[in-house]
């Protein structure tokens, strides 16, 4: 079971990889949704496998982590779920929620300012060069000529 | 002060960012919310430490603690208060206090309204949580709670070169976070806990029992083992850290984002944001991962951190020299100066933890004394890199730009603006009466037995750093003006009043660091210590018994020592102390929970988890 949940996590690590690689932003949004969800798969692992072998070989699922229930209580730690990955892993899970709605907007708010979301042409594209200066003072342009401008 | 106050200290600007949020058009109430709220962190922070710091130096500080909901320690959320927690709060709170005031005149008021002001509170709220925070898991919080609001800062006000910046910030942060909480999940995995304490007490436990061996008081069967992944799990955990505070190789993201935030956030950033990851470093690696008696697995620690120090401190402040703006040279000259605190905590790792340090000052070891010079370093660091970045807010007023090439006569035009500029600037290169003297002397000081090369570097970085702040100072200041149009200086003067404020706030900060230093010290060699004994820590948060094992094993050393002088090493293996205490006393937590639960919780697991 652990092996399944390792070569899983390795499946999902390497696509999410492959696609921040790629040179299209789209596809770094994908990547950066599947990271989160390959390490809370990770973080799932910890709790150890969910079934326990019983007496003559019966396999039993875990229990639900509630004590009182039944004959869990004789030894809690073999036969109960450990609950806390998974409290980690909501709170991960809120967390990169967060993050996905932020890297969406970040997607559409720049194809309305540079119309493309190639990662090669948005480096092709020039600054504008005025940091904010004076907070409602105008800065006119200054009439010397900018080095960088003549070199290029 | 009590420690349930110690909860008010994230929750506080939590509370300000929400009726901010409600508030979005009033600039005015806003701007009066924000600054009570990082008013009362300092004024909160400031009594914390002053109450924990005992009068007499030689008695150690104390911590405070807060559990949330009365859950007690290892099952519930602790927050701590220690003096380095408390220090680095206040100086957090300053140094945003600073900036903030700084960017209602140089912050676009378009941009200010598009939730700048909850936007800096979730921030410090996220920041303060970090500092607090008593388990590994809390501090990913904490770090994602800080980067989400800062993923809001850096693209407010949507430039261009934000934009593309924002991608490589938002995606390299998002990285280092799964990355870890991966490391938390199996720090988890391993040990079965996340608390820090608890964490700390089971390497502590596991060093007092190798040393019990090597005693002869127990046999080979009874010595505690830390599971093997424990030392690459820290090197995970390192890597994270390193990434957030901008060690060598991971400080390439920096350099390019910074320059292009407004301002004011530049400032912010470039004090708080890099502090945070040391600070998780100092906070973890001496207590938990980078421990005495570890198999050596602290020297390989120390080594990554000795060399990343290094090249730090080093090639970032060649790549400062050589920058033509002035934004892009202070942004640089944060990882630079990163490099000081990263050595710091090298030499505090590197060197036995009894060692004491030679000299007048007697009780302290020379780790404690580096880790000392490490927390001044931060404090004064985030205080004078905030007043540099404000400065060069005032003086892209003047001449608006920060091109080298096109500044000039600010000292004729703007007297005042080159008082401040050259005070940071001069803490910052470390000139005797100011901070910066203070924090390095220390660090390079502590490192010249063991690491005499790091402190070489640290010297050389220090006049490659002069060098960078004469260039900014000679071209800015000195040098003619050259660009035709600018704004007039009384312009800028009336309109840029609390850009003033905020700066010439920092800069008095920052000559009070140095001319008070040994005020300062009496906390930072408290925070040291601290640090370096974990002892206080473990017991404040787990509690009177959170250590005794340790103790029942070294009382068992010392009973074997005193038989072995007496003659008698016979009698070393016939008694146990430590097995009798652990039979004699029920395991302290879980006497709390249900007999039933006892079982459940871990910790209380197989091989590999240290029972209580």
């Amino acid at each position: 079971m652990s092996l399944v949940l390792a070569v899983c996590v390795a499946v999902v690590f390497g696509t999410s990889v492959y696609l921040l690689l790629s040179r299209e932003l789209k596809a770094v949004a994908m990547g950066v949704f599947l990271l989160g969800h390959a390490a809370n798969l990770c973080v799932l692992a910890q709790s150890g496998p969910p079934i326990v072998v019983g007496e003559e070989g019966a396999v039993l699922a875990k229990r639900p982590p509630i004590l009182g229930q039944g004959e869990a209580a004789a030894a809690p730690l073999q036969t109960l779920v450990d609950p806390l990955p998974q409290a980690l892993i909501l709170t991960a899970i809120v967390i990169s929620f967060g993050v996905m709605a932020f890297v969406l907007t970040l997607l559409v708010v720049t194809s309305r300012e540079a119309e493309t979301l190639d990662t090669h042409e948005l480096m092709l594209l020039e600054d504008e060069d005025v940091p904010t200066p004076l907070a409602g003072v105008a800065v006119r342009p200054s009439p010397v000529v900018e080095p960088e401008a003549k070199a290029a | 002060m009590s420690g349930n106050l110690v909860g008010l200290i994230p929750i506080l600007p939590l509370v300000a960012a929400l009726i901010q949020l409600v508030l979005p058009g009033r600039v005015g109430a806003c701007r009066a919310i924000g600054v009570v709220s990082l008013l009362s962190i300092l004024a909160l922070s400031v009594g914390a430490v002053i109450s924990i710091t005992p009068s007499d130096p030689s008695q150690q500080a104390g911590v405070l603690v807060s559990q949330m909901g009365d859950w007690a320690a290892p099952y519930g959320i602790t927050l701590a208060l220690d003096s380095l927690s408390g220090v680095l709060i206040a100086a957090a709170a300053a140094v945003a206090l600073g900036s903030y005031i700084h960017s209602f005149s140089s912050l676009d008021p378009a941009v200010e309204k598009r939730y700048f002001h909850p936007l800096v509170q979730l921030l410090m709220f996220g920041v303060n949580l970090s500092f607090l925070t008593g388990d590994l898991f809390n501090l990913f919080v904490g770090f994602e709670v800080m980067l989400m609001a800062s993923y809001g800062l850096v693209t407010l006000g949507t430039s261009r070169a934000q934009m593309r910046q924002a991608y490589k910030y938002v995606l390299l942060n998002v990285l280092a976070g799964t990355i870890f909480l991966m490391a938390a999940g199996m720090v988890y995995g391993l040990m079965g806990t996340l608390n820090m304490a608890d964490l700390a007490r089971m390497v502590a436990e596991a060093e007092a029992s190798q040393k019990a061996y090597a005693a002869g008081v127990i046999t080979a069967d009874e010595v505690q083992t830390l599971p093997a992944g424990f030392t690459p799990l820290a090197v995970l955990l390192l890597m994270v850290f390193a990434l957030k505070g901008g060690f060598f190789p991971l400080w390439f993201w920096l350099p390019d984002t910074y320059p292009t935030l407004p301002i004011g956030i530049a400032g912010l950033f470039g004090g708080l944001l890099t502090k945070v990851g040391v600070y998780a470093v100092a906070r973890t690696f001496p207590a938990i991962f980078a421990s005495d008696g570890m198999g050596g697995s602290d020297r390989a620690l120390a080594w990554i951190l000795a060399v990343a120090a290094a090249f730090t401190m080093f090639f970032a402040v060649l790549g400062a020299v050589s920058q033509g703006r002035v934004r892009r040279i202070l942004a640089v000259h944060v990882i630079s100066q990163v490099g000081y605190m990263v050595f710091g905590l090298a030499v505090a790792l590197w060197v036995p933890r009894a060692l004491s340090l030679d000299g007048g000052m007697a009780g302290l070891t020379v780790a404690g004394y580096a880790m000392a010079g490490c927390v001044f370093y931060m404090v004064q660091h985030m205080v004078v890199k905030c007043s540099l970045f404000l400065c060069c807010g005032i003086m892209e007023m003047h001449a608006g730009t920060d091109k080298l090439d096109r500044l000039g006569g600010l000292l004729k035009r703007d007297t005042a603006l080159a008082v401040l500029f050259f005070v940071a600037a001069m803490s910052l290169v470390g000139l005797p009466p100011l901070s910066g003297f203070f924090g390095k002397m220390v660090i390079i000081q502590a490192g010249w037995r063991e690491l005499w090369p790091l402190s070489v570097i640290g010297l050389l970085t220090g006049a490659l750093t002069l060098l960078s702040m004469l260039k900014i100072w000679s071209y800015g200041f000195w040098n003619p003006p050259k660009a035709a149009v600018v704004n007039a200086p009384e312009q800028v003067r009336r309109r840029g009043r609390s850009a003033y404020g905020g700066a010439a706030m920092l800069v008095g900060l920052a000559l009070f660091l140095g001319f008070g230093a040994e005020l300062i010290y009496r906390v930072a060699l408290q925070a040291g210590d601290q640090i370096m004994d974990r002892r206080p820590y473990i017991t404040a948060v787990l509690g009177e018994d959170g250590l005794e094992r340790v103790e029942a094993y070294e009382l068992a050393i010392a009973e074997a020592e005193a038989q072995a002088e007496q003659g008698d090493p016979a009698l070393r293996l016939v008694e146990t102390p430590a097995d009798e205490a652990e039979a004699a006393t029920p395991p302290a937590m879980a006497s709390a929970v249900p007999e039933t639960l006892a079982g459940v919780i871990p910790g209380a697991g197989p091989e590999g988890r240290a029972p209580r």
